[in-house]
Parts: structure tokens; sequence; C-alpha cells
């Protein structure tokens, strides 16, 4: 799982029936120097997840890519790529990069 | 399946209900120069991976799905700790 910081939501009209009803947020994935610097800032390239768990604007998240995002949505099959599957309340990390 | 350090952990404030009770830690991959990716990824662990450890992580949502049910948004899970990497150019692991 990436880390994604929730920058707003999408609603869809019309949109394929699998997705009806279904949470949308727009996600900006965070890089590692953000995280380390604690600012608040993504750097990755914006994406929608669906979200079922209720981030809030602000927040961030641990989103599930690939046919894993839909496994949820099991034996229903839905066009979905990307799922939120945890929100963060506190994340350590060590401030400096470890030694290779 | 790749190489990757931990880095930290995660407490969740809300994860999806078949996650209940797994750990979560922040890792980064590692190339085979040794540099880390760009991005921090989270992954699932099971077997104890600690601060600064060597993991190999499966990208193959299998092995989440038999722990965690068919339901499960599980991906990335570590399926073992390193002990040694040899390769031509330099050696990964615990013997530091």
């Amino acid at each position: 799982m990436r880390l994604g910081i929730v920058r707003g939501n999408v609603t869809l009209s019309p949109a394929v029936p699998e997705l009806l009803g279904l949470t949308l947020v727009v996600l900006e994935p965070v890089t590692m120097a953000n995280l380390r610097a604690k600012n608040g800032l993504g750097g990755g390239k914006s994406m929608v997840a669906v979200d079922a768990l209720g981030a809030a604007k602000g927040q961030m998240v641990a989103f599930t890519e690939g046919s894993e995002a839909a496994n949820p949505f099991w034996p229903n099959r839905v066009p979905v790529d990307a799922y939120c599957t945890l929100i963060v309340d506190t994340i350590t990390t060590s401030s400096q990069p470890l030694a290779t | 399946m790749f190489l990757a350090r931990i880095d930290g952990t995660v407490v969740p404030a809300a994860k999806h209900a078949t996650l209940d009770g797994c750990r979560y830690l922040v890792a980064q991959r590692l190339e085979a120069d040794g540099s880390t990716g760009p991005e921090p990824l989270v992954v699932i662990d099971w077997l104890g991976a600690a601060q600064g450890s060597t993991v190999l992580v499966s990208t193959d949502g299998d092995i989440a799905r038999q722990r965690f049910g068919n339901t499960t948004p599980g991906r990335m899970v570590v399926v073992g700790i390193v002990d040694q990497v040899q390769t031509p150019q330099q050696s990964i692991g615990r013997t530091a």
C-alpha cells in the first residue's frame, strides 16, 4: 500500500452501475521525503480511490492498488483499482534515511 | 516480490474490517544498488520484522486472502525477514 493525503472527492453522473453509491476521493500520494519532513505535503501524482472508511480532507490514508482493490466487493465485480484500506492515526519513521 | 527495509510503524485510526489486529509497517523498497525507492510503502507483517530489518515483500494478495478472507484489500505482505542477500556488488542483511 502507498500512502496518500485526501485532497477532495469526486461524484459521477452518469456512472457505470457498479460504482453507484461508492465514495471516491482524490488522493495525493506521499513521498518518503515529505513523510519524513512531516510537512503535510504529498508530492506524488494525484489519483482517485474508493473510500469506505470516511476519510476527511487532509487525512492520510494507506491505499491498496491493483486487482486486490476490488476484493472488498467480492463476489461482485467492480471496476476499482485503488481502495483506501486504512486511515492513518500516527506514523513513525526514522527522521534520517537509514544507512544502506 | 521485492526487498524492502522497514523504516517505521503505522497506527491506524480506522481500517478495513478484515485487517483487525494486523501490524502495519512503513517499508522502503530496496534497489539493486542499495538505494531506496522514492515512496514509502505500508506493508502487513505478522512475522515480527523490526525497525531496520530487510524483508521480502510479496505483492500477491493471495496470502492475505488466505489469512483474512476473500474480501480483504490486503496486498503487500512481509513473507520473510532477510538473513542475507548476496549479489556481486554488495551484501545486504543482518551481518553489519
